[in-house]
């Protein structure tokens, strides 16, 4: 080869390679709309993607796995969390972490009421784009899935079509993803109240007073532990504020009635 | 030295290293907080650490980048640089540019755009100096002339440099848009453009250190940055995963991350060819040291551990871990720090006073060393650390914080070998300022001799 050969092949692949990468940008720009669900960037998400710019929230934190490695990834949170749980925690985060004990804390970021709920909006947008379904399993912020829960069950069919089998599959999976929040370990609390012997314990609860909702039966109280979520509230400053629980409203919408069904079939055998 | 205007460089080199000390400074800040806890939690936090950090890093060597092309150019134009003014007041504006936009981020003062963080003025005065820049060099090389391969490349690459920071200052409505284009800044410059200025500065560093035929050394010149080009325009893919573009850009990312290796592979060969062929006879043994431990490094860092994390099925566990950084740190150390501080080394002979070209320095050698080890080290530490994140987190399901608890060890690791790094790099700086520069101002420069010939013309 000469020297013109080997320009000639720097100019020519170059501008080849190039060519091609303009040409599926163009293409890519026809299905951004539809990945990412433009239609829902509402006045309020545009400001609450301001608001995480203004913040520097991408230094700490990973969104859609981009960012720094320092601070949870917040890909999925909105669908892990409740808007109140989130809500309550932007307001002051070292009310539910000890820098004590996990050795890094999130400085108060200082926002309005109105800047939380639009970051908050802005988030939960971000959490419904098409992304190639990552992350393959959950990354939960705090806790785990070892123990009392089966690991990997994310992405793994139910043994059988028998209920229980079918309820705690969904405990993991998403939509549900009950695991992100509940442990089934006996003390171990996450986000929200150990599930570990809820079976039995929901009797005691029903039979001793102090429940304020309108079940009478184990499985109607679960059931409405799931879809009304702020029906009964279990004690705790992280689990609720102003009588709404921290856990999201919307699973009557998510779930079908057979899945709540199966649900409450597989945690009535917690004992 | 053979162009007065040649000593601009010095300047910019003074620069470059004074922001690389401040750059560690601010990264072991940053590795300390892994520890925890944080007792400057409310004062400066993780967030402006890590900014000022990556920030510092992309300024200082593009200020290398620069001091090196007022270095090289004379020397390939045959002529002075068309303005050194122009040169010095382009350095001023640039480091006020710099202060303004690290002291600004400890107030707040940020678009946190990761690597982007530049408040658009900031951004606005990067571009007009940017242009400064190239006006004086491409005058320089009308008025040389001569049109060198290598330093054609080493210019177009800082031009395109440029070209790409435009992108930077477009404002998205949709969050994946912004960033599809915030990679065409970083990743096009970093795996691509400044390939170009390292692929073009090692030309040269290789044509002076080794004496190897100019002629042979720029035909696959060439053919490294056509690979690397071929390879790297659309290896953009492999930042485009799991972000909300379509589908395609997932295969499209393994195979030309793939591709890049073969890029980076050449360039390695290329230089360790060029050096056997000729011999190691050059006196400046420690500019021979950069040289050729920059094509290595680069082919283990930025290859090798690259290709350790983009095959999308792997990616797919690994993204947004700690494995990033690991290929991040030794990338950026192997291709574009060593790369500067292989032209500085090779030039400060003809920088200083007493210039002795066979100056046997002790302290360079620890520098090269200690700096060398201590980044293997940190890369290994993020490695450890990422694996086991990438196993627990991912994998098993142990929430995230948790999950840092258990890799504690790891960042005690890091900051060991962070420290190691930074002696190294201290060692660097010292030796470089403790060596009296020429006159910088005025004055004839200590050899103006034209009429002497090419450096290479001497060896070959």
């Amino acid at each position: 080869m000469t020297k013109r050969q080997t320009r000639l092949f720097f100019i020519v692949g170059t501008l080849v390679f190039a060519g091609i990468f303009v040409g599926l940008t163009v293409d890519s720009h026809r299905q951004f709309g539809r990945l990412t669900n433009a239609d829902l960037i509402t006045a309020d998400v545009s400001a609450g993607k301001d608001v995480w710019h203004d913040n520097n929230c991408i230094n700490c934190h990973t969104l859609l796995g981009e960012g720094a490695y320092y601070a949870p990834d917040l890909t999925k949170i909105t669908q892990h969390r409740g808007v109140p749980y989130l809500t309550a925690f932007l307001e002051d985060p070292s009310r539910f972490y000890s820098e004590e004990q996990y050795r890094r804390l999130m400085p108060n970021p200082e926002l309005t009421d109105r800047e939380i709920e639009q970051v908050l909006a802005f988030l939960d947008w971000v959490s419904r784009i098409d992304n190639q379904g990552w992350p393959p399993r959950p990354i939960l912020v705090t806790g785990s899935r070892f123990a009392g829960v089966e690991a990997g069950a994310r992405t793994a069919d139910a043994a059988s079509d028998e209920p229980v089998a079918l309820g705690q599959t969904l405990f993991s999976q998403s939509p549900a993803t009950c695991s992100a929040c509940h442990s089934t370990a006996p003390g171990v609390q996450l986000a929200g109240p150990s599930l570990a012997g809820i079976g039995t314990r929901v009797a005691t609860l029903l039979a001793e007073g102090g429940y304020g909702g309108s079940a009478t039966t184990a499985e109607g109280y679960l059931r409405e532990a799931i879809v009304q979520p702020s029906a009964h509230l279990v004690p705790g400053e992280t689990f609720s504020a102003e009588g709404r629980s921290f856990m999201p409203d919307n699973y009557s919408q998510l779930l079908t009635d057979e899945q709540v069904d199966h649900l409450v079939d597989y945690l009535l055998t917690l004992r | 030295m053979r162009y007065r205007s040649q000593r601009i460089a010095y300047a910019y080199f003074a620069v470059a290293l004074f922001l690389y000390g401040l750059q560690l400074a601010f990264g072991m800040l940053s590795a300390a907080k892994y520890l925890g806890p944080d007792p400057l939690i409310d004062i400066l936090p993780f967030d402006v650490t890590k900014a000022i950090h990556t920030n510092l890093l992309i300024v200082w060597v593009l200020t290398g980048f620069m001091g090196a092309a007022y270095y090289v150019v004379p020397e390939e134009s045959r002529t002075e640089i068309y303005s050194p003014r122009l040169a010095y007041w382009q350095l001023g504006i640039w480091t006020v540019n710099g202060v303004v936009a690290v002291v600004g981020y400890m107030f707040g003062w940020t678009e946190g755009n990761k690597l982007l963080e530049q408040p658009v003025p900031v951004k606005i005065t990067i571009v007009i100096v940017m242009l400064m820049f190239l006006y004086n060099i491409f005058r320089t090389m009308m008025k040389g002339g001569r049109w060198t391969t290598t330093e054609n490349v080493l210019v177009a690459g800082l031009g395109l440099a440029a070209l790409l920071y435009l992108p930077a200052l477009l404002q998205f409505h949709n969050y994946t848009v912004s960033i599809f284009y915030r990679w065409w800044t970083i990743h096009l410059w970093v795996e691509g453009v400044w390939e170009m200025v390292q692929a073009g500065l090692l030309a040269y560093l290789l044509i002076r250190l080794s004496g190897a035929d100019r002629e042979m050394l720029e035909k696959w010149l060439y053919v490294i940055v056509g690979l690397v080009f071929i390879a790297g325009i659309i290896g953009t893919a492999h930042h485009y995963y799991w972000v909300g573009v379509p589908q395609y850009w997932l295969p499209l990312g393994g195979i030309f991350s793939a591709r890049v290796q073969l890029a980076l592979f050449a360039m390695a060969m290329w230089a360790y060819f060029a050096m056997r062929r000729s011999g190691f006879s050059h006196p400046n043994k420690l500019a021979i040291h950069w040289t050729v431990g920059s094509a290595i490094y680069t082919a283990f860092g930025a290859g090798l551990l690259g290709l350790a994390h983009t095959w999308p099925s792997v990616n797919k566990w690994t993204h947004g871990t700690l494995i990033t950084p690991m290929h991040g740190h030794s990338a950026f150390f192997g291709a574009y720090v060593m790369v500067v501080l292989a032209v500085v080394t090779y030039a400060m002979p003809h920088l200083t006073r007493d210039g002795d070209e066979g100056r046997e320095s002790t302290l360079g050698y620890w520098a090269f060393w200690l700096q060398a080890a201590g980044m293997l080290g940190m890369t290994m530490a993020f490695a450890t650390a990422g694996i086991a994140q990438t196993y627990l987190e991912r994998i098993m399901g142990l929430g995230y914080l948790e999950t840092q608890l258990k890799i504690q060890v790891h960042f005690l690791m890091l900051i060991g070998a962070a420290t190691v790094f930074s002696v190294g790099a201290a060692c660097f700086i010292w030796d470089f300022f403790r060596q009296r520069p020429i006159e910088l101002f005025g004055g004839p420069g200590p050899e103006v001799d034209a009429d002497r010939p090419a450096p290479e013309a001497v060896l070959t």
